[in-house]
């Protein structure tokens, strides 16, 4: 896996504001990537998905693009109410197609003339699946309008009309509680009217419970049962207790007491549905070649999720098209100040947002590249040997091997108009037997490597570039000068193309490959446009195993224009407003208004190959070795 | 294995385009149109193409059998997909990127969706109005509900073809 770096997000973590240590299972929620996080700039602080309050601000249908009033959502139980429906079988959008014109008498294959309007009747036809609604039973006489068209035949599903008895029947027992509601709220109508509900639903009489408001068993249904606790107003006579056995419900379809499950039905024709001839397969049922004649548990389970007539029958021709179910444009609000942080436009069919506070515009864009791992042995093989070499090779060959130290590098892109002064600084991962604080690192030592003395040790060590750096401010490509940098190291391989046009006095600074030690891997590597590469090394130990992952906290200097500058709460902060004044040169403005922001990441740099992948691949390797070259099995 | 010999006989009223890469002996049926850049190797035996097919960029039609490969009339192959099935019917549609082994032979009014894999281990037969579709390549059989319509589109298609790719496309003539 290629080494990712995430950001951190204060929601899930602790009021000091610290990430958990990357081997914790759990530190896996608290970092995101970048693209994923907003900012809010009254708080000053990165807001992920999970702790940004959501709101819909509109329905929209995704097959026609209609915008649909929130009334109407209500009212057509979240479906689009125009021409559009999903494929039972396939799930995609189906489309309003004529039927063919009748063929020619003689039979003979003449071009018939097809109109352009076409013939009725008319069906729905999947283009994906060539599924169409005439299986299912659904025809219409005109292209458009299909909603209306299929109105009547909704309304007289066996549900709908269920629904309706139901509610016919708790029609009194609805207006019961209802009057009795009405008589509590005038005795307490000094209350606050939320107590005043609050009360009123807590003392609510329900029906269905057959101790409710103090009634007996077997009392029946004699007006007995109002003559009861004082809390509970009567309300009057004439009303109809609905668990009394003479009033029992009965739902419109009777099963009869002993009739079975009552599909007999389609228990034989399961049945038959093995033994047909063009199966060829002895057993009985269901075979997994089925010819398609049942629906699958993912189509019927889809049309029930999606529809309000769950399909109790097995059969295929049974599944009904269902209605495109609407999507929603979400806005996102910071939950400490309810500031908008994402606005999308209104139009459904605009992409675009009148509000977009996203992370990637005010933090530093990050990327971690290890320039040495990766390089795929199992490219040298030839023939049949790469296939058995590649499943160990390949995932060794992504994977650091203990006792070796690797470079890696960070890119750091800016994305304000103004430079920004970057510190980076890494965090110990506490055990809980280790003594060791958070060091921050002094300013003076260019290369620092961090060691542990302790029990549980992380088995790498981290060496990072201390010193803060700068990255140029964003610019249109066309307008990047020459700047004047510090001192810089190219890498040899350095072949990481930004996309961005060098400016052409860099090539004059040669690169000096030569004359590099070891100690130069550490530092800022290259600076062009927005764009700053800074190289790190990690150690990885003998005995390490498991994964490279290791916080880093950035801190970031700035100038902003508010009134009052404001400094960061960390130890890091003091050395940056320091040199963030040594470098008022660099600075336009006259005003020092400086701000400085921090946030956690994790960089992830991969996996330490465990000690089976290493014999494996060693013993290939010495395999491979004796074997000549273009002997073919 | 003995060389190639190319031996094309391509109707007088096809239209291939110069840059198809053709080998072996090919015949390709009157109306047929073959777009740039598609590919026909008759490495084994021969390809015998039918009336009015249309073959997209891409297509690629191998015969590494000994047998005649017979590809039936009004197909559409569309763009990138590879077809070694050694027969096939009238009226299908092997859509883009779709792959099919040369154990598969398509009866009429077939449809394979697009990037569709249909290799099965042993030789089979897709009957007439199979549709394979979705990513795993599952089957159902199509009612054959507008196919006249689709032909006539099909048709239409192939005519637009011939008046225009002329017009902007060397072709090759048989020789």
């Amino acid at each position: 896996m290629p080494p990712t770096i995430r950001y951190h997000c204060n929601c899930t973590s602790l009021a000091s504001g610290v990430p958990p240590p990357p081997h914790l299972p759990s530190s896996a929620y608290a970092f995101h990537p970048l693209h994923s996080l907003y900012f809010c700039e009254e708080c000053d602080a990165v807001r992920c998905n999970r702790c940004a309050t959501v709101e819909i601000s509109g329905y929209y249908c995704p097959n026609c693009l209609f915008e649909v009033p929130s009334a109407s959502v209500r009212a057509e139980k979240n479906r689009c109410a125009r021409n559009c429906f999903l494929c039972p079988v396939c799930t995609n959008t189906l489309s309003v197609v004529p039927s063919d014109p009748p063929e020619p008498a003689d039979g003979a294959r003449t071009p018939v003339t097809i109109s352009a309007v076409g013939e009725p009747p008319f069906f729905l036809y999947c283009n994906h699946c060539r599924w169409d609604s005439v299986d299912a039973g659904i025809t219409f006489e005109k292209p458009t309008g299909l909603a209306l068209q299929l109105q009547k035949t909704e309304d007289s599903a066996p549900e709908i009309l269920e629904l309706e008895k139901l509610k016919d029947y708790f029609e009194p027992a609805l207006r019961q509680a209802q009057a009795q509601q009405q008589l509590h709220a005038s005795s307490t109508a000094h209350l606050n009217p939320i107590q005043a509900a609050a009360s009123s639903a807590l003392s609510r009489d329900i029906p269905a419970l057959k101790y409710s408001s103090g009634r007996r068993p077997g009392l029946g249904s004699s007006s007995s049962r109002r003559g009861v606790p004082p809390a509970m107003p009567s309300p009057g006579v004439g009303h109809q207790d609905i668990d009394d056995p003479a009033t029992e419900y009965k739902p419109r379809v009777w099963m009869s007491a002993g009739g079975g499950i009552g599909h007999d039905a389609e228990v034989e024709w399961l049945a038959n549905l093995g033994s047909q001839g063009g199966e060829g397969s002895s057993q009985p049922v269901v075979a997994t070649s089925n010819s398609g004649e049942i629906a699958t548990l993912s189509q019927r389970l889809h049309a029930t999720q999606f529809s309000w007539a769950p399909t109790h029958s097995l059969r295929t021709v049974d599944l009904k098209p269902t209605r495109v179910p609407l999507r929603s444009k979400k806005s996102k609000r910071c939950p400490k100040c309810t500031h908008i942080l994402i606005k999308p436009e209104l139009k459904a069919q605009s992409t675009k947002w009148k509000i977009k506070l996203v992370a990637g515009n005010y933090l530093p864009g990050i990327e971690v590249f290890l320039p040495t791992v990766g390089q795929n042995p199992a490219l040298k093989k030839t023939g049949k040997e790469k296939e058995a070499a590649s499943a160990e090779e390949a995932a060794a060959a992504n994977m650091m091997l203990p006792g070796r130290s690797y470079p890696f590098h960070l890119i750091f892109s800016n994305p304000l108009y103004d430079p920004i002064t970057v510190r980076l600084s890494v965090q110990r991962s506490l055990p809980a037997a280790s003594a060791t604080p958070i060091v921050p690192d002094t300013p003076a030592t260019p290369m620092v490597s961090q060691s542990h003395a302790t029990a549980k040790r992380p088995p790498y060590a981290i060496s990072l570039p201390t010193t803060s750096f700068l990255v140029n401010p964003f610019a249109e490509a066309w307008e990047y000068e020459d700047d004047e940098d510090e001192e810089m190291f190219d890498e040899d391989d350095i072949g990481i193309n930004l996309g961005i046009s060098r400016t052409p006095g860099r090539s004059g600074t040669g690169r000096d490959g030569g004359t590099k030690t070891k100690a130069k891997t550490v530092g800022v590597l290259e600076r062009r446009a927005n764009v700053t590469k800074i190289g790190g090394e990690v150690v990885v130990s003998k005995e390490g195993k498991g994964a490279v992952k290791f916080n880093m906290l950035v801190s970031y200097t700035y100038r902003s224009d508010d009134a009052a500058p404001e400094e960061a709460k960390t130890d890091a902060s003091t050395p940056a407003s320091k040199l963030s004044s040594t470098k008022k040169e660099l600075l336009a403005g006259a005003t020092e208004n400086t701000k400085t922001f921090n946030f956690y990441t994790v960089v992830d740099l991969g996996a330490i190959a465990p000690k089976e992948i290493i014999a494996k691949v060693e013993k290939q390797e010495r395999r491979d070795s004796v074997q000549t070259v273009g002997v073919y099995n | 294995m003995p060389p190639l010999r190319d031996k094309f006989s391509i109707h007088s009223r096809a239209v291939v385009c110069q840059d198809v890469e053709m080998r072996g002996d090919i015949t390709v049926g009157a109306g047929t149109v073959v777009h740039p850049k598609a590919a026909i190797f008759a490495l084994v035996g021969p390809i015998v193409i039918g009336t009015n097919c249309i073959l997209e960029e891409g297509t690629i039609l191998v015969n590494r059998r000994k047998e005649v490969m017979r590809i039936g009339d009004e197909n559409l192959f569309e763009i990138h997909c590879r077809v070694e099935s050694p027969v096939i019917g009238d009226c299908n549609t092997v859509s883009t990127k779709a792959r099919l082994h040369h154990t598969v032979r398509l009866g009429d009014f077939c449809v394979i969706g697009a990037g569709c894999l249909v290799v099965p281990v042993e030789d089979e037969v897709l009957p007439d109005y199979t549709v394979v579709y979705g990513p795993n390549s599952e089957r159902r059989v199509w009612s054959g509900r507008g196919k006249l319509q689709e032909q006539d589109l099909r048709r239409k298609h192939a005519e637009y073809l011939r008046e225009m790719l002329p017009k902007f496309n060397r072709l090759r003539r048989s020789e």
